[in-house]
């Protein structure tokens, strides 16, 4: 199949995939865990039980606290030792569920064999009801909750294609990957069930050229398996082709509007290891409570790194501590890759579904540069996967000129960090355009309530 | 394990291309023109250059330390590039005070006013070059006798091949020139000598993707364009394209200072934009002004224009009509 | 060569006529018609443009409140009653007198006091840092360091004190327009009244952490023991999320709280004498006494 790539702008970095040979070990789990109740994008989770209680592995801890919102479940059992704020990774006080662990015994009702399931079921609102039970969310960055997204609002168009992203454009994590080649057959299984749920669009498993062992692994489990709407689709190697506007540009060469959702032109994007936590949910009833991570960095020999199926609620110290210590050359600690991970502020902070990796950086690397005067290059728009000139909207930011700023779309930069990793001058791009972006951002909503407040005063 | 780890936003690690490492490779792609002119005029020319650049780079660091009190930026060899380019639009052997002018107008009017590196309009060896030009015609049209070490010049002492057009007329000044003439040489400055040399040093920048091509394959087309319909007009009153193209200032200026990122436009359109607006000044020029070359002219005339061709064209964005 | 000279002089005079005219007649047809107390009320203001009043600088402020019935929603902070007096004398309206106030930095996580568990790269802006995380220390409502504050503040009030890393006001300087307040994402400066001679009490610390927690993030930190709120007498002080904070309408200078604040997060300013700690406990306790003995004696 021909290679594509999407066509506005991306970068080239090195993809110092250095833990790419190394199989997926099982972390024991520790004494103490603390699940955070913002483990997913929109309103934090609600506990439902009280310190004291006795849970098992599975078990329902805590409810969705909105329309979007997901459940959280116990990652071991043993008892509830406390409810209260911790601090997560950047530092700020987060409500936690503290759980002493007294063993690894599972609740009623999951499957914990290994053996796979092909068949699947037929009932659409079954399946949509599990997922949203098992508290699964989107992994590839965003968390967003899974079921909201494979149940379009009413009056959105039919999808057309389901775009299951395995790009993994991040250098250095390998987790994804990892996934791909150790468990290919329940990712198709999981992509064919959300296939059902939408209705049936044809299904795209998106991969990376520069990952052929999983393109081939997967179109072997998809040859077995024998889906027949469904193709493994290569890609040419460009960061961010994992970013949902650019994947669908990529496949289907259709741009998603300004402040619209993917379904708009019919697309809908789930990551790899997002489907696996479908598969397990829908054919085992298990919940997500494990996710694949990759501890790995420029400080780190190779046969120090490794790729991880942690749970939830470990704290980040106890990984990095198992898996040999955090090493004296790293500078910065990073969750998720270089481009869009996040640093992390405090080491001891807990495992959530969404981690991905513990990405050791050395000064030499992750230092900023000292910034010196723009040289009007135009590496910076060039770069800018969605067409925007990062150089003026970093000016206009510093101005104070918001209209400008909205004008120049600064609302539909994704913070990719294209701009700021490609600037010479070292100009801190993306520093200033994100707040440029919240700022607008914040006006757009205000005046959009602004706006439905009259019209309900018309109404009236 | 360190006592604080670092925190800021992301992306965590930076593309290996700092502002440093691109003048350092336009440095290195005006090396092959360097050395040719330095066989062809010998010592007299390294010393031109030598004391270009160092007066560049002198008046710089001191206009940013005691005018402007900001820490130095020659650190960044713009200074060092816009020295060598000054000195490359200069015959071998001028006098040192007159170079001395021209740094002061490049890095000191042209550069500095504006705020330094990133801040000026113009882009600073053409301005330094063009002021020299009018200032001192006779010191700036004066080419030396090739003294250096290659003696196989068809020396025109004095006077270029477009100071011979207004001399012999078109159709015989276009006989003087052929295809060899890339690979021989052409009377002139150091920037103007080997065209070949030139266009070496520019793929190397287009290889490296330091600049893109789009800007000089704009100009060269426009040139060649402007000159055949003219040319086929009248062969007796206008020189040809091949002519044009090979000879004056414009293979150094549509390869390194019309690519100047400061001076020129962004975007790809932009750019063949600017530089169909050089090609068709430096025709017009050629054709129908006082002056033999008007490369220089036409560059500055269309900087001028940048922050209008910026405004016009812009990126594509995403998901945008 | 004179008829060359005097045409010459004929037509420029001639020209610079009719462009003359033609702009007075251009002024005249696009004239906008202004009430004339605004340009009256616009120069006693301070033109300082510093929208401390709410409203898009001095000339919006003189426009509004000649429009306005009142002078209810109109103040200048930064001219203060003087100014006010003057703009109601324009108006013929009346305003009551304000207290002057003075913008208050209620953080004193000083470089020595709160150990750093990170440090900050990129953009020096707090704005930016917090929405990164929250602190190059373990007290997430501390102060960022990176002189939002000082870069709003169009007085040149506030500066940075590079031994602390953090913000000093300038008293004589400070307008009291409220920028820095707005400017401050942990939201730790706050206008409170001058007070008499400047004297004022402020509990300088915003950690709303439990007591053990706070205390580690911050050696200066409040760790809401509620010992302030017992001792006041004038009702001045409320304990709120782990932290205490002084009602500047209430308090009334005693520097009881000051002296039995066991965290020192409590300090009072520009008093003449420094505080006698034990005198102040003495005072306290032979208080409590008496109130002992009349409770007792009333059994």
């Amino acid at each position: 199949m021909k290679k594509i790539t999407f066509s506005i702008g991306g970068v080239h970095p090195n993809d110092c995939k250095l833990a790419a040979d190394r199989p997926i070990e099982v972390l024991p789990i520790p004494e103490t865990l603390y699940v955070s109740m913002a483990q997913h994008l929109g309103a934090p989770a609600k506990p439902v039980v009280s310190v004291g209680d006795k849970v098992k592995t599975g078990q329902v801890i805590a409810e969705p606290g909105g329309f979007i919102s997901a459940f959280v479940h116990s990652p071991a059992s043993g008892t509830v030792k406390s409810i209260a704020p911790r601090a997560d990774l950047a530092g700020r006080m987060v409500p936690h569920i503290e759980i002493a662990v007294e063993g690894d015994e599972w609740a009623e009702g999951i499957d914990t064999s290994d053996a796979l399931i092909a068949e699947i079921p037929e009932d659409r609102a079954m399946m949509l009801e599990r997922i949203k039970n098992c508290g699964v969310v989107g992994l590839g960055g965003a968390t967003f909750p899974t079921h909201v997204k494979l149940n379009p609002a009413p009056g959105s168009p039919a999808a057309e294609a389901l775009l299951i992203n395995g790009a993994e454009c991040e250098p250095f994590l390998t987790s994804d990957y990892r996934l791909m080649l150790e468990s290919p057959k329940p990712i198709l299984i999981g992509a064919s069930i959300m296939q059902k749920i939408l209705g049936g669009p044809k299904c795209y498993i998106c991969i990376e050229d520069n990952k052929p062992q999983a393109i081939k692994v997967m179109g072997e489990a998809l040859e077995e398996l024998g889906f027949s709407n469904m193709v493994v689709q290569p890609l040419l190697k460009k960061y961010p082709q994992g970013g949902e506007k650019q994947l669908i540009q990529a496949v289907m060469r259709r741009e998603v509007g300004s402040g619209a959702l993917p379904i708009s032109v019919g697309a809908v994007v789930q990551n790899v290891s997002t489907a696996f936590a479908v598969y397990e949910a829908v054919q085992k009833n298990k919940p997500l409570i494990t996710n694949v991570l990759t501890v790995t960095g420029d400080c780190l020999p190779v046969e120090k790194q490794h790729n991880y199926r942690f749970r939830i609620g470990m704290p980040l110290s106890y990984i990095a501590s198992y898996a040999g210590g955090i090493p004296t050359e790293a500078a910065k600690i990073v969750s998720g890759g270089p481009m869009m991970g996040r640093a992390i502020a405090n080491i001891e902070a807990a495992a959530v579904k969404g981690s991905s990796s513990l990405l050791y950086l050395k000064e030499s690397t992750t230092r900023r540069w000292t910034e010196s005067a723009c040289i009007r290059c135009g590496r910076c728009s060039e770069a800018c996967p969605m067409g925007l000139e990062p150089f003026l909207l970093n000016r206009l930011y510093k101005g104070g000129l918001t209209d400008e700023l909205e004008k120049n779309a600064v609302q539909d930069c994704i913070e990719c960090g294209c701009c700021l990793y490609s600037c010479p001058a070292g100009i801190p791009l993306l520093d200033n355009v994100r707040q440029a972006k919240l700022q607008v951002m914040g006006i757009i909503r205000a005046r959009a309530a602004a706006a439905k407040a009259a019209a309900g005063q018309a109404n009236k | 394990m360190a006592e604080s780890y670092i925190v800021s936003g992301n992306p965590h690690w930076h593309a290996p291309v700092s502002t440093k490492r691109l003048m350092l490779d336009v440095i290195i792609a005006l090396c092959p023109a360097v050395i040719v002119s330095f066989l062809y005029y010998g010592w007299s020319e390294i010393l031109v250059m030598a004391e270009s650049i160092a007066f560049c780079v002198l008046l710089e660091w001191a206009i940013t330390r005691f005018l402007m009190k900001k820490p130095s930026t020659i650190g960044d060899l713009s200074a060092v590039v816009t020295g060598m380019l000054l000195a490359m639009n200069l015959p071998s052997g001028i006098s040192w005070w007159i170079v001395l002018i021209g740094a002061v107008v490049s890095i000191g009017v042209a550069k500095m006013t504006f705020g330094g590196l990133g801040q000026n309009i113009f882009n600073p060896a053409i301005t330094g070059r063009v002021f020299l030009l009018v200032s001192f015609p006779a010191q700036m049209t004066t080419w030396p006798v090739p003294s250096g070490f290659i003696h196989n010049v068809d020396a025109f002492s004095g006077a270029t091949l477009l100071q011979q057009v207004k001399i012999l007329g078109a159709a015989d000044a276009d006989a003087l020139v052929s295809l060899q003439t890339l690979f021989t040489n052409i009377g002139g400055s150091a920037g103007e000598i080997s065209a070949i040399a030139l266009l070496a040093g520019w793929l190397y920048l287009v290889c490296r993707r330091v600049i893109k091509p789009w800007i000089t394959l704009s100009i060269f087309a426009t040139v060649a364009c402007v000159a055949a319909v003219f040319h086929a007009v009248n062969p007796e009153l206008y020189t040809g394209a091949l002519f044009n193209l090979l000879t004056g200032g414009v293979v150094l200026g549509a390869c390194f200072m019309a690519t100047d990122y400061v001076t020129s436009p962004m975007s790809t359109w932009g750019g063949v934009v600017f530089g169909f607006g050089i090609g068709f000044i430096l025709m017009m020029i050629r054709y129908f002004g006082s002056y033999p070359e008007g490369m220089s002219f036409a560059i500055l005339l269309m900087n001028m224009a940048v922050p209008l061709i910026n405004m016009a064209f812009h990126q594509k964005k995403y998901g945008r009509k | 060569m004179n008829s060359t000279l005097i045409l010459t002089i004929v037509i420029l005079a001639g020209l610079g006529l009719i462009l003359a005219l033609l702009l007075y007649f251009v002024a005249q047809k696009f004239k906008v018609e202004e009430d004339p107390r605004v340009g009256k009320v616009e120069e006693c203001l301070p033109g300082a443009n510093c929208g401390g009043c709410g409203f898009a600088g001095c000339h919006d402020f003189a426009v509004t409140s000649c429009a306005a019935p009142d002078l209810s929603r109109h103040y200048c902070p930064v001219g203060g009653d003087p100014v006010m007096q003057q703009v109601a004398a324009i108006l013929g309206y009346k305003v009551e007198a304000k207290a002057p106030q003075v913008a208050v930095v209620r953080c004193n996580g000083t470089c020595t006091a709160r150990p750093r568990t990170n440090t900050y790269q990129g953009v020096q802006s707090c704005k930016a840092k917090a929405w990164l995380y929250a602190g190059d220390t373990a007290c997430q409502f501390g102060c960022l360091g990176c002189g939002d504050c000082v870069a709003a503040c169009k007085f040149g009030a506030l500066s940075m004190d590079p031994q602390t890393g953090l913000p000093v006001v300038d008293q004589e300087k400070c307008t009291a327009c409220g920028a820095c307040t707005g400017a401050c994402p942990k939201n730790l400066i706050e206008l409170r009244a001058k007070g008499p001679r400047g004297m004022r009490m402020v509990v300088v610390c915003r950690n709303q952490d439990k007591g053990p927690v706070a205390k580690k993030a911050c050696a200066n930190a409040c760790i809401g023991c509620g010992l302030c709120v017992k001792t006041c007498t004038h009702d001045a002080i409320v304990l709120e999320n782990n932290l205490a904070y002084i009602d500047f309408t209430k308090c009334k200078l005693c520097r009881e709280c000051e002296a039995v604040c066991p965290a020192g997060s409590i300090i009072g300013v520009n008093f003449p004498k420094p505080l006698d700690k034990e005198a102040v406990k003495a005072r306290i306790a032979a208080r409590k006494a008496a109130a002992a003995a009349v409770k007792e004696e009333s059994k």
